[in-house]
């Protein structure tokens, strides 16, 4: 289901100018140069991009998760018109897990190691539940700690998980990876948040079990109006389930557009790369790839960090970084390509790629 | 890999599976204490792998599908000795390794490697990029010190990392990074075999892509064999020779990969089709879900393990286990209906009390 409606309503979560710096052994890493994107109500939105161009980090940095020394954040990220930048960690505590909820790449590491997944999940449930836990009580007239139980079993098995008896008193070792993957999802939905990042949520579970998690985020998602960021780096979910992609290279979302245009009219270079490297069923081919290497980003490449591999790379792309342009209202890509105003190229150059091969 | 070459080695394939499989597994058991009695001792067993017989020949890549849970990962780290097998052998090069004593074991360790689901939780995150390999190359016989550095940047190169990157922590790297230094760390030791449990699931496709074909590449010019354990049926049938569909704890079907979703012969290796995401947003289409519930590992199902979520069972189904029926050498598929499917692809069995159906790809 596509939304057209978009552009009429207000976003939930608006990203504007992110910036993150880290302190390396070489100096200062600019990790983002400027992440924008908005998410409307209701909608899912599909982060894709290479490995290491810092989709985990804004994930992060959205909920002040980064590590905390020396680590530089500027920007601002709205939540309902409230600036979650500017708000101390302690401020932050309410939007965390209860407004925003994340679902962290790495699942079997991202379990506390100590304590079995029934302790954990209990505490949770009576941090976020306690309406429910009673409603049960009374229902069911069940003590308290039942109540909880039940609650933990119900979770357990909407994201398809059985044998619960087994899980709770597990430890994270214990577990597959695909099992820890959908606890982890369990434990996201419980505080119903407005927002869902979701980073590599589904990449453990194995076909049938990810159709069936898919299913219930987007249930979900029109049931209560979650909007989900969905980090992914399967294109096929992206077409199947998302109503827009945004692509990111190298610290900055390059091409944002509806599902549709994006894989039937690409824009950017790197989009019609990546587009090509996906592997479908019964082709036979060798697997396309994008030549070249992932920037190193203490010493990126200036103007337009793709220029290196940029099979359409032009003069100007080298010296300044290229604008947002719109193609259309809903569809944005920062490439020389595209639009009229190309500020770093003497007036009157045609807009003729370098040597390069353009089929 | 190209086709012709696939083609080829698909040939001599055939001819070596008569000779000698690198790896053989033999009514493989891995359990897991479940739950104890009042003595302490386990009463009931968690049976991740229950019975597998698997050969892996020399020189070709053997991928391993299945559902979550299913034990997958389990079955990867029993050959490599790292799983309490419990009974069955594991032969490799013909010689049975299951129960050998760590001092036995340590011979072998450098030619049989595996690389992880999770980095994070693989890589040390005290140690650097270089002592990660440096420990890698240290079990192999001949370890020079002052070679090591020479050798970890030449590693680091082949998984296209740069040099400066080894005096790095884990923690400095993206996910995908730190996956191809768990693949530079497998192949330190210059193995014969390796086992990729969901190696690539972490890694975007262009990334995916290199990675892929510089396994490829290694694959041909070491002669390495791979079990590659993943999800991503596309690129199973991309680099895979022949693929194991595994279902709570047994091998459902073995097949040639260009063959096994063309046209499935065990009911789950379809499911699993009809449930792959397509990257094409104009054919959206409902994705399969299996229905019921995953079986038990404790108890499992009896007579076939799928039948409690098979749209085809029947009573014979839930009575009796299904042999294995070959097809041709080193393929085969456990179903009892597997002719009659084959025979009629569209078939809607006999009268079955199921709702549900599978759904075609359109
Ligand atoms: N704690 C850290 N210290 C220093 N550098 C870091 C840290 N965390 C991440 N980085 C760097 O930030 C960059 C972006 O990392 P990030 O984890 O966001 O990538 P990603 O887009 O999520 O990639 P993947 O798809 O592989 O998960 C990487 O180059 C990584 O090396
Ligand atoms: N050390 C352990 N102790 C007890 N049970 C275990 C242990 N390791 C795995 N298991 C159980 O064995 C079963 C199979 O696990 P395994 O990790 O092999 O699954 P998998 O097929 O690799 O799944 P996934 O695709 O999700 O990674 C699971 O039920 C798991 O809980
Ligand atoms: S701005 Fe230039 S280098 Fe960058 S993607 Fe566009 S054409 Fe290629
Ligand atoms: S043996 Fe029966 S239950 Fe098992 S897969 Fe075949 S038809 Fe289905
Ligand atoms: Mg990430
Ligand atoms: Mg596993």
């Amino acid at each position: 289901m596509m939304k057209s409606n978009t552009s009429v309503s207000q976003p939930v979560l608006r990203v504007r100018n992110l910036k993150v710096d880290f302190p390396s052994s070489r100096g200062r890493v600019r990790i983002l140069e400027g992440v924008n994107f908005s998410l409307y109500p209701g909608e899912i939105l599909a982060l894709v991009g290479e490995t290491g161009c810092g989709k985990s980090v804004t994930a992060k940095s959205i909920l002040n998760l980064l590590p905390r020394s020396g680590v530089h954040r500027h920007g601002e990220v709205f939540l309902d018109g409230c600036d979650l930048m500017k708000l101390s960690n302690a401020a932050m505590r309410p939007f965390r897990g209860r407004r925003i909820a994340m679902i962290f790449q790495n699942p079997q590491s991202s379990i506390n190691p100590v304590f079995t997944l029934g302790e954990q999940i209990f505490r949770l449930i009576r941090m976020y539940l306690s309406d429910e836990i009673k409603a049960v009580q009374q229902r069911l007239n069940i003590s308290g700690r039942a109540a909880v139980g039940q609650i933990a079993k119900e979770r357990f098995e909407e994201v398809g998980l059985t044998d619960v008896e087994r899980l709770l008193k597990s430890y994270a070792h214990q577990i597959s990876g695909g099992m820890a993957q959908r606890y982890r999802i369990a434990t996201a939905l419980l505080s119903s948040p407005e927002v869902l990042i979701a980073d590599e949520a589904t990449s453990a579970l194995d076909v049938t079990v990810q159709s069936h998690i898919l299913k219930l985020l987007r249930s979900l998602c029109r049931r209560k109006g979650t909007s989900i960021v969905f980090i992914t780096h399967d294109l096929g979910i992206a077409a199947q389930m998302c109503d827009r992609v945004a692509v990111m290279y190298s610290g900055r979302i390059v091409e944002t557009a509806p599902t549709l245009s994006i894989f039937e009219a690409p824009r950017h270079p790197y989009t019609q790369g990546l587009l090509a490297a996906v592997p479908r069923l019964g082709s036979g081919k060798r697997l396309a790839n994008i030549p070249g290497m992932i920037p190193d980003l203490a010493n990126p490449p200036a103007g337009c960090r793709f220029h290196p591999r940029c099979p359409q790379v032009m003069a100007c792309c080298k010296e300044e970084k290229p604008p947002q342009q719109d193609i259309d209202e809903q569809h944005q890509v920062a490439c020389y390509l595209y639009g009229e105003h190309v500020p770093c190229l003497p007036t009157g150059h045609s807009r003729q790629p370098q040597g390069a091969i353009v089929e | 890999m190209s086709r012709a070459c696939r083609q080829a080695i698909h040939a001599s394939l055939r001819e070596r599976l008569l000779n000698k499989a690198i790896i053989q597994l033999n009514q493989v058991k891995t359990h897991f204490p479940y739950r104890k009695n009042w003595r302490g001792q386990p009463a009931e067993w968690l049976r991740a792998v229950d019975g597998v017989n698997l050969d892996i020949v020399a020189g070709e890549c053997l991928g391993l599908v299945g559902e979550s849970g299913c034990g997958k990962s389990t079955l990867g780290r029993s050959i490599l000795c790292m799983a309490p097998v419990v009974s069955g052998s594991v032969l490799f090069h013909g010689k049975e390794i299951q129960g050998l004593n760590d001092a036995k074991l340590r011979p072998l360790r450098p030619k049989m490697q595996m690389v992880f689901q999770d980095p994070r939780a693989s890589l040390n995150p005290k140690m650097t990029v270089l002592q990660i390999l440096q420990e890698a190359l240290f079990i192999c016989p001949g370890f020079d010190h002052r070679r090591s550095l020479e050798r970890s940047a030449e590693l680091l190169d082949t998984v296209d990392l740069r040099p400066e990157h080894l005096f790095r922590y884990p923690h400095e790297f993206s996910g995908g990074q730190q996956q191809r230094i768990c693949i530079a760390r497998a192949l330190a030791t210059e193995p014969e075999f390796i086992v990729f449990d969901e190696a690539t699931s972490a890694l975007d496709v262009s990334v995916q892509a290199q990675v892929i074909n510089l396994m490829a590449d290694l694959q041909q010019r070491l002669n390495l064999t791979y079990l590659f354990i993943s999800h991503d049926l596309s690129i199973m049938e991309q680099v895979c020779h022949r693929i194991a569909v595994m279902y709570a704890g047994r091998i459902m079907e073995v097949q040639r990969a260009q063959a096994l979703f063309g046209s499935p012969r065990h009911p789950y290796t379809k499911v699993l089709r009809d449930a792959l995401p397509v990257a094409d947003p104009r054919q959206r289409r409902e994705l399969a879900t299996l229905p019921g519930e995953v079986p038990s590992l404790v108890h499992p199902p009896s007579g076939c393990r799928f039948h409690t979520r098979c749209v085809y069972a029947t009573d014979v189904c839930r009575d009796a286990e299904p042999r294995m029926s070959v097809i041709d050498t080193g393929n085969w598929v456990r179903c009892h209906h597997h002719e009659h499917l084959q025979a009629n692809d569209e078939l809607k069995a006999q009268p079955l009390n199921r709702s549900t159906e599978i759904k075609e790809t359109p």
